[in-house]
């Protein structure tokens, strides 16, 4: 679950994903929202890493619509206990994180930026989430 | 403010909308979003497909204790059509929060609804009426409710290739008070807060209570905590007062430039005490 | 001498409609926009998306690919298109080379980095589109307190304190003012930035005649002389094979009193390409890179006697420039310490300037420039020293204005203040709203929880710029008077009207002087190849320096007229009255239209006349005019949601004589709603980034009709000396008075809670915010 390429692949609109540098990744996405849509081209890299616990994950991109970077920390921690019966092991995932845009989107999106980029992060975790255990 | 290169077709019946959409295009309704889009180039579609034509779809019917509303009937039809007023005042009432003039003059029911704009009206109203929504295909259609046709932000049930048809939303007994309370972002139009509220009266208490909420968060949404709340009350300012507070209960409140979370929540609770205070004036 | 004299209908003072307003809302009038050539190209501009970066490669390539694209210029391709002036000097100003397009680094958002040229303005944008332009991004600074803190990024690396000049003036002796002082107030007061947002962005039509070795330029501005000689001198060509044509302007508000880098641009590209070059301004490219206006920091302190006499005031002043100077970028701050003192009687004063370089747009002139700021300041500071001393906001003003006895009346800063009867305005608004009862409504709602304010603001102008001694680039202006031979008569004035109306007040000002009906003045202005070299229209200035300058042509015309009805009459002893020629023993008449024939004919001339009538003048004022008034706006706010709503609006303005009161109103009103969009509304935030967030109609809140009061608007008349019309000037005077009303009626209204103070826009939350914590 901690695989830099796993978590990138969650990025909605994740394109494709090539190794650039240690921890660092160039990556083609594809957002369409409404009736927005835009190719971005970018970086992913990973910093801060602090396994298993947490490490810092920094998207940015940049396409016709603008740019954006966001960067969010990483937090891992499992609850929850084997030995009870039906109980499970979870991984829970908390995240602190910053979203900021430029361009044309920054102009017009005041309003949405923060409702889109909740919705991305959801997103994100729903398909983290079903991905098979790691264990 | 010079949009991309883009094909435009203007078919006259519904069929052919369908057939076109089917093949890529884009559907334009009263384009008072996705124009704006295409001019700033954040919205680059190849194909349009403007309905604007297609008189099919234009109507208010009522039919099965039921008003079926066009997806291209516009803002204003649905603020001034005598049958909406009479019989469904909350959804006419909500139509005239809608921008400005000139965009309910324009816009339209399907397409704002297709939009799923996280801070839009009708929603609000939708989610406190439970309407169903008629969606089509070239090949099927189907009915889903408001709550789950509304997913998250801009984003719906619609799957590739479907459109708004109509909204159905019921025929109010003339019982029923219902109020929508607004609070608009002066800028754009679109609401800060916006909640619709629906009460019934029976024996003195209050017997059904909807409460629907748009612009808190990431979707429009029915307070269920407060309608609970709220039903079997006699409505005191207490008891509205304590309802109102479980509004906002559970939602991860949207913050940016015009209004923060914390004060998003703040207005949630006042508006919906004002809504519900002035929907119960309006039950008989 | 008993003679008759029909005299015609004086039309000066009356409601009349305006003679422009047909064309104008009909949808006929010729904007730039309108324009259209026979193998017009269209132009569109790259733009940085970065408020700070370092341009590593500009790949035009793919763009100059595209079938239709003409030509792609970038920061290499302009170097012999001289930077853009900037018109304000300064001690030490420190003056960024500015191109016409980005060099090596941009520096804000929107800032201009490649043109492209296409014979459309689709396959122009597309083209723009594919213009790849690589960036190294640097960090920016947006905040102009945050650009003057250590470590601070420079905005220019040569300059690392980010300070483009500091300016000191004092007056009096502060320090004595200030020991001695019973009281000493001190307040932080932000004036924000604001977009000017005309409902006609920015446009050009360029035209370069390759044989003539002439340049026609047809540009949306306030300023077409100025632009002339400005383009002129940038492009090296002779100023008199320069056209500049300033056709209907939709609107400027001050942000087309400049000289743009699109208007040197199109103009060069134009000349390289032999084509007519069209740009239009999207409403984006708008709010980006016209000019912004405000962005002041001040720092506040008044010091007065226990009995409410003001002794000293300081300020210190942080401006936020931008970028780079536009034309008046840095003189703008000036102007609010020459605005200082308002209209009380302190003579000591002492202020401190710093312009301050940030990654944003340059701000610049908008409507009131440097003395909105200012009179909001000292309005605020009044109220809150009345506050403290707990003294009516009323009492106190009149209690420091400068008195009726003291004209002209010699400023801490400088100024000779004309003529005034402050307390008038004041005493007039406060009757019209009934003060003492207001007062008792007040205390009444106040008992029963309610927030209700009472807001007071008096204000004094620095209008009719200006003697030329005191204004960058002369400040007389000019008109020529024409007599057609038929009789019909046409005005040509230096101004450049753009929704005041001068069209319609100039017309007046003829029938008038003239005694022939309006519908036979055509009045031309805006066209350098028509009308002789003319300042323009900014400044509360066009009516009261070009209608003195119309006046006096009037005269020496109407000198010349009388001659050729002398002789006409074959009398010594005429005068010129209600449009006739009179001879004053036998009362026989010679029309208007009789004598122009007759001049133009010319079978007989008068002695030592040549033939025809026309008449120029050009009228250098003496001095500036001091317009003053009152406003009183009564709030109430709610105390759930933070809501303002405003229940009475009075507007009470003193700009001397009235020309036309209809116009006057409009002004006012225009003006109010400007003011009111400041104090509630309108405000461009810029991220620590820099980007502009309120970079639409989506996030930046204009004032719309249906948001505004409705204003009582009054006047008192005290017609000023400095020129012949008693005219004062009403441009700024409605946006000067309207802030400070506000802002002190929501402060009154939550005076019960402690509030002194509130920067603007006075949202609803930070209202809101206010109440939650002092109720906590």
């Amino acid at each position: 679950m901690q695989d830099p390429v796993v978590l990138a692949a969650c990025m909605p609109g994740c394109e494709s994903l090539d190794l650039i540098g240690k921890d660092e990744y160039r990556m083609k996405m594809k957002m369409a929202m409404a009736s927005l849509s835009g190719a971005f081209d970018g970086k992913v890299s990973i910093t801060e890493q602090n396994p298993p616990n947490s490490f810092r994950l920094i998207v940015e991109g940049s396409g016709k619509l603008g740019f954006m970077k966001g960067e969010g920390l990483l937090h891992f921690s499992a609850s929850g206990d084997g030995n009870t019966p039906g109980g499970d092991v979870h991984s829970n995932v908390a995240y602190e994180g910053d979203v900021q845009v430029g361009g044309t989107i920054a102009a017009v999106g005041q309003r949405l930026i923060d409702a889109t980029a909740k919705m991305m992060i959801k997103k994100f975790f729903e398909k983290l989430a079903s991905l098979p255990a790691a264990s | 403010m010079i949009p991309q290169q883009f094909e435009y077709s203007a078919p006259k019946s519904l069929d052919e909308a369908l057939s076109l959409m089917a093949d890529g295009g884009k559907l334009l309704s009263g384009g008072m979003s996705l124009i704006p889009m295409m001019k700033l180039r954040l919205a680059a579609p190849d194909r349009l497909v403007d309905l604007g034509r297609i008189k099919e779809l234009s109507y208010v019917r009522e039919q099965g204790g039921a008003l079926h509303i066009g997806a291209m009937t516009t803002h204003h039809d649905v603020e001034t059509a005598p049958s909406v007023r009479a019989k469904c005042p909350l959804l006419a009432e909500t139509a005239g929060f809608i921008g400005d003039v000139q965009v309910r003059n324009m816009g339209t029911m399907g397409g704002s609804v297709a939009h799923n704009d996280p801070s839009a009206d009708y929603p609000a109203a939708l989610q406190a009426l439970e309407a169903k929504i008629l969606l089509k295909s070239a090949t099927s259609e189907r009915v889903v409710t408001a709550d789950d046709f509304f997913v998250d932000t801009f984003t719906t049930a619609l799957e590739p290739g479907e459109m708004v048809r109509e909204v159905i939303v019921p025929v109010e007994d003339s019982s029923t008070g219902t109020n929508y309370q607004k609070v608009l972002q002066p800028a754009s139009g679109f609401a800060i807060v916006g909640i619709a509220v629906r009460l019934r009266k029976a024996g003195g208490k209050i017997a059904m209570a909807r409460i629907g909420v748009t612009g808190l968060s990431n979707r429009a949404y029915r307070a269920t905590a407060a309608e609970k709340a709220l039903e079997g009350t006699s409505g005191s300012d207490a008891e509205i007062q304590a309802a109102s507070a479980l509004v906002i209960q559970g939602i991860d409140a949207n913050s940016d430039l015009h209004a923060s979370a914390d004060y998003r929540k703040h207005l949630a609770t006042v508006y919906a005490f004002r809504a519900i205070k002035a929907a119960l004036g309006r039950t008989a | 001498m008993a003679t008759t004299i029909t005299k015609t209908e004086t039309v000066i003072g009356k409601r009349i409609r305006r003679k422009e307003d047909p064309r104008l809302i009909t949808g006929t009038a010729t904007y730039v926009e309108d324009i259209q050539m026979p193998g017009m190209h269209y132009a569109v501009v790259v733009r940085s998306p970065h408020a700070a970066a370092k341009i590593k490669s500009i790949d035009t390539s793919a763009a100059a690919a595209i079938p239709g694209v003409a030509l792609i210029l970038t920061g290499k391709d302009i170097q012999k298109v001289a930077a853009l002036p900037c018109g304000a000097s300064l001690p030490g100003l420190r003056v960024p080379d500015h191109k016409v397009l980005a060099q090596d680094r941009v520096y804000y958002v929107g800032h201009a980095v490649a043109v492209v040229v296409a014979t459309d303005r689709y396959v122009a944008k597309d083209a723009a589109e594919a213009v790849e332009v690589e960036y190294d991004v640097q960090q920016a600074v947006a905040d102009p307190e945050k650009a003057l803190a250590p470590g601070a990024p420079a905005v220019h690396p040569q300059w690392p304190d980010n300070t483009a000049f500091t300016f000191h003036q004092e007056g009096g002796d502060i320090e004595k003012a200030f020991t001695e002082a019973d009281i000493i107030v001190k307040e932080r007061i932000v004036s924000q930035r604001l977009v000017p947002s005309p409902m006609e962005t920015r446009g050009v039509v360029a035209l370069w005649h390759a044989a003539e070795k002439s340049l026609t330029l047809y540009t949306s501005t306030q300023v077409p002389h100025m632009v002339r000689s400005l383009i002129a001198q940038m492009l090296g060509l002779d100023e008199n094979r320069v056209r500049v044509v300033a056709p209907e302007v939709g609107g400027a508000f001050g942000c087309k009193l400049n000289l743009y880098a699109e208007e040197a641009l199109m103009s060069f590209v134009a000349m390289k390409l032999g084509k007519p070059i069209k740009w239009i301004e999207t409403r984006r490219e708008n709010f980006l890179t016209t000019i912004h206006g405000r962005g002041h920091v001040d720092y506040y302190e008044l010091s007065a006697k226990k009995d409410g006499t003001i002794t000293g005031i300081k300020v210190k002043i942080i401006q936020d420039l931008g970028a780079y100077h536009q034309l008046l970028t840095p003189a703008i701050p000036t102007l609010s310490v020459l605005m200082l003192p308002g209209l009380y009687r302190a003579k000591t004063m002492c202020a401190d300037i710093v312009g301050v370089f940030t990654n944003c747009v340059p701000t610049d002139a908008y409507r009131g420039a440097g003395r909105p700021e200012a009179t909001h300041g000292i309005e605020r500071m009044v109220d809150i020293l009345a506050a403290e001393l707990k003294m009516d906001p009323a009492e106190i003003r009149l209690k420091n204005f400068i008195r009726n006895d003291e004209f002209p009346f010699p400023t801490a800063t400088g100024l000779i203040y004309d003529t005034g009867d402050y307390a008038a305005p004041l005493r007039k608004a406060l009757e019209i709203v009934d003060y003492p009862k207001l007062r008792q409504q007040q205390t009444e709602a106040r008992a029963q929880g309610k927030f209700m304010g009472i807001g007071i603001s008096t204000y004094g102008e620095i209008c009719a710029f200006g003697p030329s001694p005191a204004t960058p680039a002369g400040g007389w202006e000019s008109a020529t008077v024409k007599i057609e031979p038929s009789g019909t008569v046409t005005v040509m004035t230096g101004v450049s009207p753009h929704g005041q109306g001068e069209e319609t007040t100039f017309s007046q000002i003829t029938a008038d002087e003239l005694g022939v009906p309006m519908d036979d003045i055509l009045v031309q202005h805006g066209d350098t190849s028509i009308v002789q070299y003319g300042i323009g229209t900014f400044g509360s200035r066009a009516t009261a320096v070009g209608g003195p300058a119309l006046y006096f042509a009037i005269q020496e015309l109407k000198t010349k007229i009388k001659k050729f009805g002398a002789m006409l009459l074959e009398s010594e002893e005429v005068s010129y009255t209600g449009g006739k020629c009179v001879c004053n023993k036998t009362g026989n008449s010679v029309s208007l239209k009789e004598i122009a024939g007759a001049a133009y004919r010319a079978m007989k001339l008068p002695p030592n006349t040549e033939p025809g009538l026309v008449a120029t003048y050009f009228w250098e004022p003496p001095n500036f005019t001091f317009p003053f008034g009152a406003h009183v706006m009564v709030t109430e706010i709610d105390p759930e949601t933070g809501a303002i709503a405003i229940k009475r609006y009075v507007a009470i303005d003193d700009c001397g004589n009235i020309l036309n009161p209809l116009i006057v109103d409009g002004q006012v009103h225009g003006g109010v709603a400007q003011g009111l969009g400041q104090a509630l509304w309108e405000q461009a935030v810029y991220d620590d980034n820099g980007q502009l967030v309120t970079g639409e109609f989506m996030d930046y809140t204009m004032p719309r009709a249906h948001m505004m009061p409705w204003i009582e608007s009054g006047h008192t008349i005290t017609p000023t000396p400095v020129n012949p019309l008693g005219v004062k000037g009403v441009g700024e005077a409605g946006t000067i008075g309207a802030s400070p009303a506000a802002v002190n009626s929501v402060v009154d209204a939550l005076s019960t809670l402690g509030v002194r103070h509130i920067d603007m826009p006075m949202t609803p939350e930070k209202i809101w915010k206010l109440i939650n914590a002092r109720k906590a």
